[in-house]
Parts: C-alpha cells; structure tokens; sequence
C-alpha cells in the first residue's frame, strides 16, 4: 500500500482528542467550542460547513507536523483537499431560494454567493493553506466519508498529490434541522492526512495506520490479525447512535476515531461500514515495515 | 497505475436536441439560440438559457425522490452511451457510475420551495443529495456497482471523468460510466444575475461586448474502457483519454487568478500525462464561459503554454453553441472532442462581433477546419479555483 494515515483532527463540541470518539467525556472543558472556535477574522463571511472544515483540517495538518505557525509545511502544488459532505451547503441554498421566491434576485447578498457552489468548503479549505493540488468534492450518501478516503489514496497512487487532506463535514444548521424532521444530527467535522509513503518517509513523519481495504460489501481482512473495533449501524460502535445523524461526516469520523484506537495500543484491526444495501466498508490496520 | 483508457460510447442531451448526432451536426450548424426561462418572480435581468427541446417523460421518480430535469436528462444520455459501447444485461449490472453533478434534483426541491411542486410523493418533504443524480442512472442500467457523485461545481465533470480513467488505470474496474447532468435551476442562475456576470444577449466567449456567461441544461456521458477489455470484445473507440490533470487556485472563492499559474500548471501537467508536447494539439475546447475575467485569463494560459502555435490552434467555442451547462460542461467538452476526433474537423464558432484583442486565440468563424494534430485539449473551471484539464487523442492514433 503506497499511502498511509499522518494525521487527524476533529471539530466536534467538546471532544478534543480522537480517543473521545470511542468513550464517555471526562467532564473537563478542553474539548473543542464552536462559540469560541468558529468566531474570529478567518471565520468572516463563510457558511457554518465551512467553518467547522477548517478547524478540522487545520487540527490534522497540525496532528501530522505540517502546519508549523498557521503555516503549511508541505508543497502546496502537490498538496490535495477532498470534502465529503451531503447537507454542506443546504442552508445557504434554502436561503437563496427563498430571497429569490420573496424578493426576487436583487435581495441576494453576494458576500453569500460562494456558498451557492457545491464545493465551496473544500475551495476554503485550499485559500486557507495554500493548497493547490486537486481539490475534490463528494457528495455521495451514507458512504460519501469512507468514499472521499478512498479517493484520496487513488489520487495518491495515480500520482496526483503527495498529500492528501480529507475532510467530513456536515454543519447543524437550521435548514438540516427542518430536513431531518428534528432528528439528532451531528454539527461538526472531522479530518484526516493521507500521505504517499516516500512523501511521509522524506520529512520522517511517524505512519497511523493504514487503508488495507475498501469496498461495497463487508471486506475480508487483509491481515491474519483479528478485528478488534468494529463501527458499524447494526453492531460495535454507532457514532451516528452517540451524535445523531452524521451523513458526509461519517466515514471521516470513523477513522479518526481509529485512528485513536490504533495510538492508544487498541488491538486487532479497525472495520469501519457506512450505509446499507450495499454497505460500504474500510479495514484500518497498523502500519507494518512497507509503510 | 498504468493502461491506456479509451472512450467506447457517448450519448448526450443538449439544447441542440437528443442524441449524440444531434450535438454534432448542431455544432456544425453553428449551435443553438437561448431563450427566456419563465419566472416572472425571480427578477432576473437575464433569463436567458440554452434549452434543450424538451423535457424526457421518464423516469418520474426513483424510489420516493420525484426526480426533476436534470436526472432525466442524466438517464437519457446514459442509455444512449452504454448502447453506443455495446454493453447489455450483465456488462451494465458491473458497471461503475461516476457523475459529476454542480445542482442535483435542484429544481424539484427549488419548485418545492415556492409552493410549485405538484408530484404525488409519498414523501414529499424529503430533500436529497446530488447523488441522485447517480443514483437514478445506476438504477435505470440496472448497475450495482459504486455510483460517485463529484460535486466540484462547474468543473465537476471534468473531475468525474478523471476518477473514472484512474478507477481504470488503477484496476478498480474495466468500464465506467461517466459524465453530468444538470436542470435549469433558479439559485444558480440568480447567483450570476447577482454577481452582473449573466450576459442579455447571449453566450460570447472571446467578444469584446461579451457581458458573462448564458447556462445551459442537458447531460452528456461517456463510456471509458481499458484498452484491453475494449479489444477483447471489439469495441470501436472514438478517442483515448491520453492525459488529464487536476489543479487549484487556492486563492478567491469564487474569481480565477488572474496569474493563471494553476490553470498552466494544470495543462502542462495534462500534456505530461498523455506524452505529448504543446506542438501534438490540434483543437481546444477552452472553459470559455463568456465571463469577463474567465477568457483573458484562460487566453493568456494557452500562450503561454503554446506559444505562437495559437496562432494556427483553433478553439471549439462550445458554451457560444450550447451554453454553460454547468456541472456538464467538462463531459461536454470531452464529447465534443471525442467527437471531433471521430470526424477530423473542428465546427466554426458563432459569429464574433469583435473579437476581444485580450483574447489572443484563434476561434475560427468561417466553416470547420480539418484538426491537424493527433490530440484536442478540454479546459474545465470552478468557483473554488479548480482547475481540470483533459487531453484526448485519436482513436487511430498508435501509441
């Protein structure tokens, strides 16, 4: 396998490390704080899905040792972003639908225009650090996060990017609220660098783990070794039980969350499935020597 | 990863009528005319669109999603394509969806929304994701294989269709199904009304008085094969996907640099990838969108990447004929080349009134012109500066 996990990050209230994902919060209050963490300079004039991809992302780039003082270490051009979201823009939609049906196209704000464009998180994502390799968006369903995970190791075997910055946002936004019938629905991101292992050898990043397999259907594992954390809707752990609905987000949160598995010493592989008929799953293992 | 991937079939949906014949004797034609959408309430300056003649009657919904125009036009062309390639009943259950999609179902939940909606739905407030879009055409090919909708706005199909040949190149499958589809949709097309980049009169890339861009709706989709599996069973290919290249601006959410390193870059990287040289290219259809910035500076990034050879390298001025159509226009403009390929020749552009001296390319005006070089370039852009570019070759061209 020529790609591997470096780094992970979260936007999520009141988590603030990986691990939190698989256990009861302690009660502390360093976990993270939209209130806080998505007001400011940077944060002017951008949609709610925006905003929460960036302290996401930011928190991964940090994790892997590529952002040293808000700065990206890597090279930009050579640098990947994929977003997968399903409801990243519905509130900004909603809202142009209704000013036009109310007030026709001159009660459009412009400052509000980018949102209207289905990448539009992934475009900030890229002006935020400078990065200017492929730029991906998908919105695929339930799968859509192990998806976007998958599509940035197939770039980075293609030889599109050395590094890749996959981001699973879905914003708790009122227009998702009204979608879901009130349903629970996560507001939140989560992020992860998948990284070419020469890119990762030459600056001597430490490897996380590692995508062995993907597929729709539940995969065999790659590995003689056991499964050891099993996140799946009918078994094992239910993120979308513990924080709702967590659609594009889903297969991204998964693997941070086994991601802090595999640094804690959690033994066995990781199995993360997203959706049904047919389910779509990813196998996470320990990097081994290739890696 | 390696493998060459060629394209085995086409169909296409566009304002010049159904079908991928339809599309190319249009575009020797001189293209089609915009006309007026009808929405008096919005307040458009411009509602100026390329329309396709009609709306198909089917399918009306998948599951409980009442489906609008878009993915309508999506299983169309889709059809038309993968019974181009050849492929029947076992072949289409295997086949990979890869759609790049900017709006979705957009004006079912638009309609929706102004109270305009009248589908029986057993669900009627359900909104989707673009995938349906997909997903509709999955299920029409009787496919259960992944459908992937990419949704990188107005280059979203240009994107699409490189996932698609790196599915193959990386041995994840023998044929997919790629391409986009789009409705006509009140919020993007408010969106540019707002931002005065909606042109009165109609879709001028490269003129003077060019006032922005005019949309279109349609599909247009494409089979891509391995080379190998395509000479198993004899398929007949238009054109090979040689190269393609993915880059971003990373630097407006919404306006293109003005340098045009990254639109460069990207081109130069694409050229790379298929193994040719700025000299090999014998027709580009540029993003060419109509938009005042868009065309100085994609003009300026095919001289510097090829020289005094724009001179003599002629442009397919596709979004003059058939409009933007958005999400579609990057598998509209691999169509189209696929197409030009196959005839040899590349169709005059509508009339330029006054051709924009910043524009220092060559869009020929005075009947088709032979395509003298084996391969044609396909630029396709988006807000969020992304940047896809797509080099085919000739299907008789040994490599």
């Amino acid at each position: 396998m020529s790609a591997v996990v470096t780094g992970v990050g979260m936007a999520v209230e009141g988590l603030a490390d990986p691990d939190d994902l698989l256990h009861p919060l302690t009660g502390d209050d360093s976990g993270f704080d939209p209130k806080v963490a998505l007001t400011g300079r940077g944060m002017r004039h951008k949609d709610r899905a925006s905003r929460l991809a960036l302290v996401a992302a930011a928190d991964a780039l940090t994790d892997a040792g590529l952002l040293t003082d808000g700065t990206y270490a890597g090279c930009g051009d050579r640098t990947a972003v994929v977003v997968s979201t399903n409801f990243g823009n519905l509130d900004s939609v909603c809202s142009f639908a209704d000013t036009i049906a109310g007030e026709g196209v001159v009660g459009l704000s412009p400052l509000g225009l980018p949102h209207t464009s289905s990448n539009s998180v992934a475009g900030w994502v890229a002006i935020e650090h400078h990065l200017r390799g492929p730029n991906l968006t998908v919105c695929n369903g339930a799968s859509s996060g192990l998806d976007a995970l998958f599509w940035a190791q197939l770039m980075i075997e293609a030889g599109r990017a050395d590094a890749t910055v996959v981001v699973g946002v879905e914003p708790g936004t009122g227009a998702v609220a009204r979608l879901l019938d009130g349903a629970r629905s996560l507001d939140g991101a989560a992020a992860v660098v998948v990284e070419s292992v020469p890119h990762r050898r030459a600056r001597g990043a430490a490897p996380r783990a590692v995508i062995a397999d993907f597929r729709r259907g539940t995969p065999t594992s790659a590995t003689a070794r056991p499964v050891g954390l099993r996140m799946d809707p009918d078994g094992g752990v239910d993120l979308a039980g513990r924080f709702g609905e967590c659609s594009g987000a889903l297969g991204v949160l998964q693997c941070v969350a086994g991601v802090g598995y595999l640094d804690a010493g959690g033994a066995g592989d990781v199995l993360a499935t997203a959706g049904r008929d047919p389910a779509t799953s990813m196998l996470l293992t320990l990097p081994g020597r290739a890696s | 990863m390696t493998g060459r991937v060629l394209v085995t079939g086409v169909g296409a949906v566009s304002c010049l009528g159904s079908g991928r014949a339809a599309l190319w004797h249009g575009l020797l034609a001189g293209g089609g005319q915009p006309r007026d959408v009808i929405d008096p309430h919005a307040h458009m300056e411009s509602a100026l669109m390329y329309l396709t003649p009609e709306v198909p009657a089917a399918p009306v919904a998948l599951a409980h999603v009442p489906l609008s125009a878009g993915p309508r036009f999506a299983v169309a062309a889709a059809r038309e394509a993968v019974d181009d390639a050849g492929l029947a009943g076992p072949a289409r259950a295997g086949l990979p969806v890869v759609l790049g999609v900017e709006m979705g179902n957009a004006r079912m939940h638009e309609d929706r929304r102004t109270g305009t909606h009248r589908t029986a739905s057993s669900d009627p407030d359900r909104w989707t994701p673009m995938t349906v879009t997909a997903a509709a055409v999955a299920a029409a090919l009787g496919s259960r294989e992944t459908h992937t909708s990419v949704g990188n706005a107005c280059a979203a199909s240009a994107y699409a269709l490189t996932v698609a040949a790196d599915m193959i190149r990386a041995g994840e499958a023998d044929v997919v199904l790629t391409g986009g589809a789009e409705g006509a949709t009140r919020v993007g097309m408010g969106a540019f009304n707002r931002l005065g980049a909606a042109d009165p009169v109609r879709c001028r890339p490269f003129d003077r008085g060019r006032r922005g861009t005019v949309f279109g709706d349609g599909a247009a989709m494409l089979v891509l094969e391995s080379a190998d599996h395509a000479r198993a069973r004899g398929a007949h290919a238009y054109a090979e996907v040689a190269g393609a290249a993915w880059s971003c601006d990373a630097r407006h959410p919404t306006a293109p640099d003005p340098s045009a390193t990254h639109v460069i870059r990207a081109m130069r990287e694409a050229l790379d990838a298929a193994g040719l040289g700025p000299a090999d290219v014998g027709a580009v259809v540029p993003h060419g969108t109509g938009t005042a910035l868009n065309d100085v500076v994609e003009s300026h990034a095919m001289r510097a990447v090829f020289g005094a050879h724009c001179d003599r390298l002629p442009l397919i001025n596709l979004k003059a004929m058939i409009g933007h159509t958005a999400g579609v226009a990057g598998a509209f403009g691999c169509a189209t080349a696929a197409l030009a390929l196959r005839a040899g020749v590349v169709p005059a552009s509508p009339r330029i009134d006054e051709p924009d001296p910043e524009c220092a390319v060559l869009v020929p005006q005075d009947g088709t012109r032979p395509i003298e070089r084996p391969a044609v370039m396909v630029n396709s852009y988006a807000f969020g500066g992304n940047n896809a570019c797509v080099v085919l070759t000739g299907g008789a061209v040994d490599r």
